[in-house]
C-alpha cells in the first residue's frame, strides 16, 4: 500500500504541474476500519470499510486553494486537478501563500513512536464481538436494576497518512487505532434517566483497559448521576476531572493560534512572556512520546516536529504558528499543529485534594457552553458532584459556571495525580478557586 | 436492465408507493407525484448504475435474510470561498462519492461502503453488511420504481455552472459593506459555500429514488476594535438556495446584521446568575427547541427508552397553545428533503399537538417498532453513514401575543436573541446554550444588551413552562450550521414565535 500512495501522490503533483501549478502539496489517507456496537446482548450494529482520499493543494501565481476528492478514478482525478488549477488562477493574489521553507522540513526525528500495533491483522471478528459482550456485560452486571439500556462499541482501524511537497518533503505515517466504549441509561426520580459512558481510546490493542474495566466503569459513573439536584448560586472551588479538563482548556488553547493572533480574534496575542497563569499551569507540547496519540516527527506541512514548553510556571512562552500566519505576523513558524498536550501532574489523588477543599464542585462532564477566543470570556454548563469534606454529598445537573480565561487560570491552585492516558492531552484533574457556579 | 414503458412506470409506481409510503392523513391527496423518467438517470449515466447491478448488490445484501437492504449512491461536490483580509485568497473543493450499504435485520444493522462504484467492490461491502443476519437468502423486489415526491428546492441553476467570476464579487462585497458600516470594524472574514448533493436510494422492496439536493451560504464574521477592547460576531444567509437567492439587498442586510452584533457587546454586560423568567425571541432561538426538545422525540432515542419523553406519547407536555411541528417541505430552508435517506418522502410531521404530545420522528427501523409508518426522518450524514432518524426543519407555531407583551409579562429576567453551541443530555432533558446576542428584561421593558452568558434547563420543564407565545414567527433563515448526532451531522433549520419561558437557569459571574 505505502508505494500505492507514493505513486499516487507523485501522480497528482504531475498532474498539477501539467495544469500550470507552481507548487503544491498532496496528502493522502487510506484507512481500514471496523465498528461494532451491542445492545441487548446482540450486535446492533456492524459497520466495516475502506477509505482513501486525496488533498491538493495548490500553490499558483501567488494564488492558493486546497482540493479534496474521494473520487481516485484517474481521469476524474486528472479533469478534478486541472479545474483547480484553473480556478485557483481565478482569485486574489496572496503573497503570504507559499509552501515552507525546505529548511523547516529538515531535523525530523528518527525516533520509533510506536504508531503502528504490529499484532493488528491478528484481530479477528471473533475477538472483537467477544471484547464488545464483555464490556455490556460488566455494565449490565454493575448497573443492576437501575439499567434500562446499555451499548458496547468497540472500533478499530489501520490508516496510513502520506504527505509529499513539490519542493521535496514526504513523510509517510502508519497507525492503528483500537477504541472500546459503553454508554449506560439509569433509572432516576420521575421522567429522568441520566446516561454517561465510559472508554478508552489507544494505538496498541494491549493497551486498551479490559472490557470488564471499562463496563463497569460506565456503569459507576451513570449511577453516579442518580438523584441530580441543582443548587444556589455559590463561589466555591472547582475540580474538573482529568478527562474533561480538555474541553475546558480548549477554549484557552484557541487563543494560542497564529491565525486567531493575525486575525485580531485572540486575548492572548500581546501576553507572550506574560504570566497568564499560576505557577501551576506549564503546558507541554510533546510530539514524541511513544505509542500516544498526537505523536509524529513532521507537522501537516511537513515542518519537523519539536517539543515546546507553549506556557512555563503560568507564563506564556510559544504560539501555535504555522508557516502561512507566520510569514502574515513576521514571526518565526512553530506549527499550526498541537500534538500530545502534556500539564504537569501533581502529587495528590482527587481524593485527598477534596478533604482539604471542604465544599466544592467536582465536575465530571460539560454540557453546551462557549468560549471566545477575542475576550477570553467563557460560560459553559457542567454536570458533577457536590463533596464536602472529601465526601460526595449528590450530584448537580443544569448548573454553570462562566468566568474570563486570563482570570481563572491565574486561580488554578493545583493539578492532580492522575494525568488521562486515553487522549491527546493528557491532562490530570485540575483544581481551581472561586469559581461562580450557577444553579437556582 | 429491461426499459419500462412509461405506462408501465407509472402503474407499478402507483402499486409500490401505495404499498410503502407513509403519507400522513393531513396531507392533501396528491401530495406526491412520480419522477419524470428523464428526470432520473444521473448515477446510470455518470456511473453505469443501472437496476441489474442494484439488484445484484441488493441480493448479495440479504444472501443472509434479513427484513430489507438498501443502497445509497451518493455524489457530493462542495465548493468553499473564503475571504480574508479584503481579499478573496482561498478557495477550497471537495468531492465526495461512493454508496453505503445496509442490511436491517430487525433493529440490528449491518454496514459496508465503498467508494469504488464497481461491481466487485460493491458485492464485497453488501457481503459486510449481510453479515449482520443469519438465515437464508431472501429476494429483492423484481422490479424498482422511480419516485419522487414534490421539490422543495427546484434547481434551475446548478452551482457548477455558476462561473467563479460571479461568485467572487458577491463574497468581495460582503466584506466591503461592513467595513463601510463602521470606522471601528478591523477584521472581516467572509466565506461562501455551495453545494450539490446527488443522491440515489434503492431498496430491495422496490423504491428508487434520486434526489438532487442543493445548499449554500454566505456568512460574515466582524472583529470590531473600540477603546483598546475587540468584540467579534457575525451572520449567515443560506439553506436549500441557488445563486440568484444572493442579491445586492440580501448582503446590505449581512452586513448590517454582521457589524451591528459586533458592535452592541461593546455595551453588553453580564446578567445576575440564578433562575429568572427568558423570553426567546423570534426565529434563530428555535435552535433551542430542536435541542431542548427535538432530539428527544427522534424515536430511537424513544424505542430504546432513552429519552426523557419516552412514556409521555398521548400525554400532555404543553400548554394548549404550543404545538411543534418537525417539517421537510418548507420551501428552500435548510432542513427540507424531497425524500429521507432511505427512500420516504419528505414530509410534514406533528409533534406536539395543542400541548399533546403526538408521536416521535421515524426512520424505517423504529417505524416498524412503533407499527407506524416512518415519517421522512431517516437521514445520515454521507454514504460513509447509516441511517438514523433526525430533524429536518422543527419549530413552534406562533402564539397571539404581541412581542411586547410577551416582553412586558416577564417583567424582570432576560430577552435572548440569538443561542449558539446547544447541548442536550437526551435521558434527562436537560440542556445549555450559550447566548450570543441578547438584552435585560427590567420592568417588563429590553434593556442593556447582555452577552457571555449559558442558559440552562430541562427541556420537557421548558416546555411546560412556556406561557406565553407571540404572534411574530419566523423562520431562520441561515445555513450554515448543522446538527450533530451520533458522529453525523446534518443540515437543519427551525423557527420560533417569540416565546416566554417562565423560569430557567441563567450563568453569569455575579450571585
Amino acid at each position: 500500500m505505502k508505494q500505492e500512495l507514493y505513486d499516487l501522490a507523485g501522480r497528482a503533483i504531475q498532474m498539477a504541474k501539467s495544469a500550470g501549478a507552481g507548487d503544491c502539496r498532496v496528502s493522502i489517507g487510506g484507512e481500514r476500519f471496523v465498528e461494532i456496537g451491542y445492545r441487548d446482548r446482540k450486535p446492533e450494529t456492524i459497520r466495516e470499510a475502506s477509505t482513501k482520499a486525496l488533498r491538493v493543494e495548490i500553490f499558483v501565481n501567488k494564488r492558493y486553494s486546497s482540493q479534496s476528492t474521494s473520487d481516485l478514478r484517474p481521469d476524474s482525478l486528472r479533469t478534478f486537478i486541472t479545474n483547480a488549477v484553473a480556478s485557483t488562477k481565478l482569485l486574489a493574489e496572496d503573497p503570504f501563500r507559499t509552501l515552507p521553507d525546505p529548511k523547516y522540513y529538515q531535523g525530523r526525528s528518527a525516533v520509533d513512536l510506536r504508531q503502528y500495533d504490529p499484532d493488528y491483522e491478528k484481530v479477528s471478528p471473533e475477538s472483537r464481538h467477544g471484547f464488545v459482550r464483555a464490556i455490556e456485560e460488566a455494565c449490565l452486571a454493575k448497573g443492576g436494576d437501575k439499567v434500562i439500556s446499555v451499548t458496547a462499541r468497540c472500533y478499530d482501524s489501520r490508516s496510513e497518512q502520506l504527505l509529499m511537497t513539490s519542493n521535496g518533503f514526504d513523510g509517510y505515517q502508519e497507525a492503528s487505532v483500537f477504541y472500546g466504549g459503553s454508554q449506560m441509561t439509569a433509572r432516576d426520580e420521575g421522567d429522568r434517566r441520566p446516561a454517561e459512558f465510559a472508554g478508552a481510546v489507544t494505538l496498541s490493542r494491549k493497551e486498551l483497559p479490559r472490557p470488564e474495566t471499562i463496563g463497569a466503569e460506565a456503569a459507576e459513573r451513570t449511577l453516579a448521576l442518580l438523584g441530580a439536584k441543582k443548587i444556589k448560586t455559590e463561589t466555591l472551588p472547582i475540580i474538573i476531572e482529568n478527562r474533561v479538563v480538555s474541553r475546558f482548556g480548549g477554549g484557552f488553547m484557541q487563543a494560542m493560534f497564529g491565525r486567531s493572533i493575525q486575525q485580531k480574534q485572540s486575548f492572548l496575542a500581546d501576553k507572550k512572556g506574560q504570566k497568564v497563569g499560576s505557577p501551576v499551569l506549564t503546558l507541554i507540547d510533546d510530539p514524541f512520546l511513544p505509542g500516544a496519540l498526537g505523536s509524529g516527527t513532521f507537522d501537516n506541512e511537513g515542518m519537523a516536529a519539536k517539543k515546546r514548553v507553549m506556557i512555563d510556571a503560568g507564563v506564556l512562552k510559544e504560539f501555535y504558528v504555522d508557516w502561512y500566519y507566520s510569514r502574515k505576523l513576521g514571526w518565526e513558524p512553530t506549527t499550526g499543529s498541537p500534538t500530545n498536550l502534556i500539564v504537569p501532574p501533581g502529587k495528590r489523588p482527587v481524593k485527598e485534594i477534596m478533604k482539604d477543599l471542604r465544599r466544592g464542585i467536582f465536575i465530571t462532564g460539560f454540557i453546551g457552553g462557549n468560549s471566545n477566543s477575542t475576550t477570553g470570556d467563557t460560560s459553559i454548563g457542567i454536570v458533577g458532584q457536590l463533596f464536602d469534606k472529601g465526601e460526595l454529598i449528590h450530584p448537580v445537573s443544569e448548573m454553570n459556571i462562566a468566568d474570563n480565561h486570563l482570570k481563572i487560570w491565574q486561580r488554578l491552585a493545583e493539578a492532580a495525580n492522575d494525568p488521562y492516558p486515553y487522549d491527546q492531552a493528557r491532562f490530570p484533574s485540575l483544581v481551581f478557586t472561586d469559581v461562580v457556579v450557577s444553579g437556582i | 436492465m429491461t426499459k419500462m414503458t412509461r405506462r408501465s412506470f407509472i402503474k407499478t409506481g402507483a402499486t409500490a408507493a401505495a404499498a410503502t409510503l407513509a403519507v400522513p392523513a393531513f396531507l392533501p391527496s396528491g401530495w406526491y407525484s412520480f419522477a419524470q423518467a428523464e428526470a432520473a438517470g444521473y448515477f446510470e449515466k455518470e456511473f453505469g448504475i443501472t437496476e441489474g447491478l442494484c439488484r445484484k448488490v441488493l441480493a448479495r445484501a440479504l444472501a443472509k435474510g434479513g427484513d430489507f437492504a438498501d443502497l445509497f449512491f451518493e455524489h457530493t461536490i462542495s465548493n468553499y470561498l473564503i475571504l480574508e483580509d479584503g481579499k478573496v485568497n482561498r478557495a477550497a473543493s471537495d468531492v465526495a462519492l461512493g454508496v453505503g450499504i445496509r442490511t436491517v435485520k430487525g433493529d440490528q444493522v449491518g454496514y459496508g461502503f465503498t467508494q469504488e462504484l464497481g461491481e466487485g467492490a460493491m458485492l464485497a461491502a453488501a457481503s459486510t453488511a449481510a453479515t449482520i443476519a443469519d438465515a437464508s437468502a431472501k429476494e429483492p423486489a423484481g422490479k424498482f420504481v422511480a419516485l419522487k415526491a414534490k421539490n422543495f428546492y427546484p434547481v434551475k441553476t446548478l452551482f457548477s455552472s455558476v462561473p467563479l467570476e460571479s461568485k467572487l464579487p458577491l463574497v468581495q462585497s460582503t466584506n466591503d459593506k461592513c467595513f463601510a458600516l463602521s470606522p471601528s470594524v478591523a477584521k472581516v472574514n467572509v466565506v461562501f459555500h455551495d453545494q450539490q448533493k446527488r443522491i440515489l436510494v434503492v431498496t430491495s422492496d422496490g423504491i428508487r429514488a434520486e434526489d438532487l439536493q442543493p445548499r449554500s451560504y454566505l456568512a460574515a464574521t466582524v472583529v470590531a476594535e473600540k477603546n483598546g477592547k475587540r468584540e467579534r460576531s457575525g451572520w449567515n444567509y443560506g439553506g436549500r438556495r441557488e445563486f440568484s437567492y444572493y442579491t445586492p439587498a440580501l448582503v446590505d442586510n449581512l452586513a448590517k446584521l454582521s457589524v451591528e452584533r459586533a458592535l452592541v457587546l461593546f455595551e453588553a454586560i453580564q446578567p445576575p446568575a440564578g433562575e429568572m423568567p427568558v423570553v426567546l425571541g423570534p426565529g434563530v432561538t428555535g435552535v433551542l427547541l430542536h435541542e431542548a426538545i427535538g432530539h428527544g422525540l427522534e424515536a430511537d432515542f424513544n424505542r430504546k427508552k432513552i429519552s426523557t419523553y419516552s412514556d409521555l406519547v398521548g400525554k400532555k407536555v404543553a400548554e394548549p397553545f404550543v404545538t411543534i411541528i418537525d417539517d421537510g417541505t418548507v420551501p428552500n430552508l435548510t432542513g427540507s428533503i424531497n425524500f429521507d435517506d432511505e427512500g420516504t418522502p419528505g414530509q410534514k410531521t406533528v409533534l406536539v399537538d395543542k400541548g399533546i404530545l403526538r408521536g416521535y420522528l421515524h426512520d424505517k427501523i423504529s417505524a416498524k417498532f412503533y407499527g407506524v409508518s416512518p415519517t421522512g426522518n431517516g437521514r445520515r450524514e454521507s454514504y460513509q453513514h447509516f441511517v438514523i432518524p433526525r430533524m429536518r426543519n422543527t419549530y413552534m407555531l406562533a402564539g397571539e401575543a404581541s412581542p411586547e407583551d410577551v416582553i412586558k409579562a416577564a417583567g424582570k429576567g432576560i430577552y435572548v436573541e440569538d443561542v449558539a453551541n446547544g447541548q442536550v443530555k437526551i435521558g434527562e432533558g436537560d440542556f445549555a446554550f450559550y447566548v450570543s446576542q441578547g438584552r435585560l428584561i427590567e420592568r417588563g421593558q429590553l434593556g442593556a444588551p447582555i452577552k457571555d452568558v449559558n442558559i440552562m434547563g430541562n427541556g420537557p420543564k421548558m416546555l411546560a413552562n412556556i406561557i406565553m407565545l407571540a404572534d411574530d414567527f419566523e423562520f431562520h433563515e441561515g445555513g450554515a450550521g448543522a446538527c450533530g448526532k451520533g458522529g453525523q451531522t446534518a443540515p437543519c433549520g427551525f423557527g420560533l414565535p417569540s416565546a416566554l419561558v417562565k423560569s430557567l437557569t441563567v450563568g453569569g459571574v455575579k450571585g
